[in-house]
Parts: C-alpha cells; sequence; structure tokens
C-alpha cells in the first residue's frame, strides 16, 4: 500500500468568486486523483480541505487549522490577492507552503508561496503591447475595489502613458456590487481604444452585459473598435456572460482546446483542464508530486534547491519555476471570446516571470515613441 | 517636482549590504535578488567601488563612520539603516549619517522592497532640495551685483525703472536676473577697459 501524504485545500465554495475558486479546486482534486492513481508516485495524496466560504476573514483561520490540525505541510489554495496575503504571516509562522494557481498583480516574492499562474510581464505588459498598436493607447481602467484592481491599474496607468496614451477614466466598485449604469455613462461618454476589466465575478459579468447593450446602441463600443480587455477571465466564466463577452480578449497561460489537438495537455492530465485556473492549480499539485517523490520530506526551505535547473510536466507545457522569485515561467496567450471558448490570437513560449517588472522596456514593448508633427 | 516614480526599473541596480556575515544578510540578498538587484555583501569596510552602488544598507548595531568610503551624511546615493537595538545613540548614528530609509531586524520575508521605494524618494527629494538651495544661496550672493547693474542701467535717473529694464532684459535673453545683472555688469567693465585702451 502507497504511503499517505496530507495536502491541504482552502478553495471557497461559495462567494463572489466562486466560478474561479471551483475550476482551481476541480484542476488541484483532478491532479490528486491522477497523482494517487499513477503507479510510478510512491505515495498517495490525501486532501485536508477548508472552505472559506468567499469570506475573507476565514481564510488565515482555515490555513492556520490545515497547518496545525494536520500533517500537511503544502497548501493548494486562495484566489483573491487579499486572501493570499493573509495567509501568508500563518504560513511564515507554521513553516508552510501555498502554492497559487492564480494571475496576480505582481511585486512580491514570497518564500512561503510558489505562484503558478502569471504576473504581470506575462499578463497585462503582453496584453496592452498586442492591443495599442491595432485599437489604440487611450484607455479606461475599471477594477473591483481592493488589490487586484489598484495594482493592475497602476501599472496599466504608467504602459498608457509609456504608449503615449491617455487614462480617459478609473474607476471602481465595491466587491458584488453589479450596479453598473454610471460606469457605461462615463464610458460612453470618454470614447477610449479599450477597456480595462479588472472587476471580478458578478461586477464583471454585469458590466459586460450592459457595454453589449451599449455596442448595439453605438458601434464605437463594439469588440473590434474597443475591445474589453482582461487579465483573468477564462473559460470557467463565459458561461456567465451568455455570449455578451464575445469577441473581447483575455490574457493567460493557457485556453482549453475544444478541438482536442492540444496533444500535450492531453497526455499530462487525464481531464483536460477546462480553463487556465483549473491548469495551473492542477500543475501545482503534480510538481509539488514530483518534488516529494524525489524528497518526501520536502519543505519550503528544500524548494528554491529543488527548482533550481528542473522543469516540470503540466498541463502547461514543461514549466521552470524561477528559484529566485518562486514564480513560473508561462506560455502566454492572448484569446478571443468565441461562446463558451477562446480562439488564440497570439501565443508565445517561455515568459520568464518579472513580478517586479523590473526587466521591463518600454521601446521593447511599445516600439519607438512615434514623433508628433508639430509644424 | 518631477511626477512620482513610475515602474520603478530597479532591474540590474547594485546594492550593498555592510553587516557581518549573518541570516540578516541572506534575508536582504534574496529579497534584493528576487526583485531583480545585484546584492554585495561587506564587513567591515566598505570598498572604494561601493561609490558607485545605487544603494547601500548599513548596520546600525555596529557600524562606525570609518566603515564609509564618504563623511557622515554625504552618501551619494540612498541608505538604509538596518537596526536590531533602538537605543538612542545608535539611532542617532544612523541619522547622522542620513539613512533615508530602515529595516528593523530580524529581516524576514518582505519589507526591502518598500524600503528601496521610500529611500530612493527621500534620497532624491534631499539632492532636489539641496541643489534648490545652492541656487538660491547664490543668487542671494549676487544681490551686490544686481545693485551695481540697476546703477549702471539708471545712469542717475530712476532706480525703480532700471530695475524693470533689467529684468524685461532678463526676460528677453532668457536668463536669470543675476545672470542678466553680471552680464551687464561685464559689459560695462569692458567698455571700461576698452575706453583705457582708446587712451593708451
Amino acid at each position: 500500500m502507497k504511503r499517505h501524504i496530507e495536502i491541504g485545500i482552502l478553495y471557497s465554495r461559495s462567494g463572489n468568486y466562486r466560478l474561479v475558486s471551483e475550476s482551481c479546486r476541480a484542476g488541484a482534486m483532478n491532479a490528486i486523483a491522477d497523482v494517487n492513481a499513477d503507479p510510478v508516485v510512491p505515495f498517495e495524496f490525501i486532501p485536508v480541505e477548508r472552505d472559506p466560504q468567499g469570506n475573507i476573514d476565514r481564510y488565515a483561520s482555515g490555513c492556520a487549522d490545515i497547518l496545525a490540525n494536520s500533517g500537511a505541510r503544502h497548501i493548494i489554495g486562495c484566489v483573491t490577492s487579499w486572501s493570499r496575503k493573509e495567509v501568508i504571516p500563518i504560513l511564515e509562522r507554521a513553516g508552510g507552503t501555498l502554492w497559487y494557481a492564480c494571475p496576480y498583480e505582481g511585486f512580491e516574492a514570497n518564500e512561503h508561496v510558489v505562484y503558478t499562474h502569471a504576473c504581470p510581464n506575462q499578463h497585462l505588459v503582453p496584453l496592452l503591447a498586442y492591443v495599442v498598436p491595432r485599437f489604440g493607447a487611450d484607455g479606461f481602467l475599471l477594477g473591483s475595489n481592493y488589490i487586484w484592481g489598484w495594482e493592475t491599474n497602476r501599472v496599466a496607468r504608467d504602459l498608457i502613458a509609456d504608449a503615449g496614451g491617455k487614462v480617459l477614466g478609473e474607476r471602481y466598485l465595491p466587491l458584488g456590487e453589479v450596479d453598473v449604469a454610471r460606469l457605461i455613462a462615463e464610458v460612453q461618454a470618454t470614447r477610449p481604444d479599450f477597456i480595462l476589466n479588472n472587476l471580478i465575478g458578478p461586477s464583471s459579468y454585469a458590466f459586460i452585459a450592459a457595454y453589449a447593450e451599449l455596442g448595439r446602441r453605438d458601434p464605437h463600443f463594439r469588440p473590434e473598435r474597443c475591445p474589453i480587455l482582461s487579465c483573468n477571465l477564462t473559460e470557467c466564466e463565459l458561461p456567465a456572460l451568455n455570449g455578451a463577452g464575445d469577441g473581447h480578449l483575455s490574457v493567460g497561460p493557457y485556453f482549453h482546446d475544444t478541438s482536442g489537438a492540444d496533444r500535450g495537455a492531453a497526455s499530462v492530465s487525464s481531464v483536460m483542464p477546462a480553463s487556465s485556473f483549473e491548469a495551473a492549480a492542477y500543475a501545482s499539485v503534480r510538481t509539488l508530486a514530483e518534488i516529494l517523490t524525489r524528497n518526501p520530506g520536502a519543505q519550503w526551505t528544500d524548494l528554491p534547491k529543488v527548482f533550481a535547473g528542473t522543469s516540470f510536466r503540466t498541463p502547461l507545457g514543461d514549466i521552470a519555476i524561477d528559484p529566485q522569485t518562486q514564480h513560473a515561467t508561462l506560455p502566454v496567450q492572448i484569446g478571443r471570446i468565441d461562446g463558451t471558448s477562446f480562439k488564440t490570437v497570439t501565443l508565445t513560449k517561455g515568459v520568464a516571470p518579472d513580478p517586479y517588472l523590473s526587466r521591463y522596456d518600454r521601446t521593447e514593448t511599445f516600439g519607438r515613441p512615434r514623433l508628433r508633427v508639430v509644424s | 517636482m518631477s511626477k512620482m516614480a513610475r515602474i520603478p526599473n530597479l532591474g540590474g541596480a547594485r546594492a550593498f549590504v555592510l553587516h557581518r556575515p549573518h541570516p540578516t544578510v541572506q534575508a536582504i540578498t534574496r529579497q534584493l535578488s528576487a526583485i531583480g538587484l545585484e546584492a554585495i555583501g561587506f564587513w567591515p569596510e566598505l570598498p572604494a567601488e561601493a561609490l558607485a552602488a545605487d544603494f547601500v544598507f548599513f548596520d546600525v548595531d555596529l557600524g562606525f563612520d570609518e566603515q564609509f568610503p564618504w563623511k557622515p551624511g554625504e552618501a551619494p546615493m540612498p541608505l538604509i539603516a538596518l537596526i536590531g537595538s533602538e537605543a538612542p545613540g545608535r539611532v542617532e548614528w544612523a541619522l547622522s549619517h542620513k539613512a533615508d530609509a530602515q529595516l528593523l531586524k530580524p529581516v524576514g520575508n518582505a519589507g526591502v522592497y518598500s524600503a528601496l521605494l521610500i529611500a530612493r524618494q527621500s534620497f532624491e527629494a534631499r539632492k532636489l532640495l539641496a541643489s534648490e538651495i545652492a541656487s538660491l544661496r547664490q543668487r542671494v550672493a549676487e544681490r551686490q551685483t544686481i545693485v551695481r547693474a540697476v546703477e549702471v542701467l539708471s545712469k542717475g535717473a530712476e532706480d525703480g525703472r532700471a530695475y524693470a529694464q533689467l529684468r524685461s532684459l532678463a526676460m528677453s535673453w532668457q536668463i536669470s536676473v543675476e545672470d542678466a545683472a553680471r552680464r551687464i555688469v561685464a559689459m560695462t567693465q569692458e567698455e571700461g577697459d576698452d575706453d583705457q585702451s582708446d587712451r593708451a
């Protein structure tokens, strides 16, 4: 019989971002099933699960509970940056590791966290580099009122300035707010070239639906003229849009290939991940299993050594994890929404993480600034 | 003042860490490398090349003036004080070096990034202020020149109009009133010299 190793699962099964959270959880659970069925892996993962129910105050306690009352030292979990920041002090005190499988705003590199989804140089920077030459540089920035929206929009302001554009508006809604009439009126009045949508959950769905309605009244606001851009919208939320998102753009390390041609992902996972959240959570568990196969007692202190010079087979491709920042090297894909899936418009493989944008170069991103004719 | 720092391009910057070999140095080095800086540890003295560093972290607990290749308070880059014991004498010493930011020891998983940004911003602000003060001092020192230029321009007439004329000359030459005054005084001196040569 295989040895048992406990692994923490900390995903909300209800609340505003339930669709995302469930998608991550599905990836983690599928990976645990695959690991347990894999004859090469000398142990079985036993999930120790806590459900914070979308309540921010229950993440730290859930994390502490897992670390205190089970043998689990590794936790797969958290969706919002707020919840990640809540659990970090607990991880530091108890010597645990969080495997974080969601895109985030960057500017963090904690030794107790492994970041397996995209940071800004793998989402926002390439997305704006694609959009600006095709649609224009003037943007309207939206966000839910917490750190993801604030910080992503802050970077976007700088990028837009570097691209020679203007920020025509920046607005935040409380989490869960669905009254978007004011936002729509402001977007209509300012006529930007694109909208950067960092709203999450129901606020985002309400905005996208209202924007589709606006596009029917005024052709400027159709996706081919003024697209909505997202850095965290995946297949798992597309059903909630009922087609209103068609033609708009999102960026991520993975899109579910409905044609079944993605043999890479299919050969790794028994279930093709339905979204990048699912793929990244799956990748986290499989990577951890590979590490624990080689070194059953591996803890947070061992991780940088293990990451150096190793790559891991995952549905995201063979990925490396930078030992200095513990962020994954990932593919970057930009996709156009088409019903309940994405059509990939660009794909760049192997983009190394740069969570502090220390290597950001405006000329490389947006080309030489065009000189204006002044005479 | 110039606008707030944008995406702070810290990649490739060099930071010297003046601290005896200790886990504190490792913790700082790890954070610096993750942010994209090159970290160089030194103890007990900073080498000459530290003069070209972009940042210097220095130990306050065991530090002393002779460790630095500059006089206290004259560091040519942002300084970050590493404070363990908060003994008033030690804090006073750190202040004498005009530390731009501080980190409390033991250093954990965070703190370096904000210390870098705060140190850089307050260093830049301090430098800007110092250069403004220097230029104001210089302008104050030119009072005498202005009086002489007004004398030259007024040629015995009303001083108020002569001063207005000086200002409008400065404006059309696009230089400060002090520089314009110096130019006028210099011109009259040259004329004086010419007169003398004529006479010779």
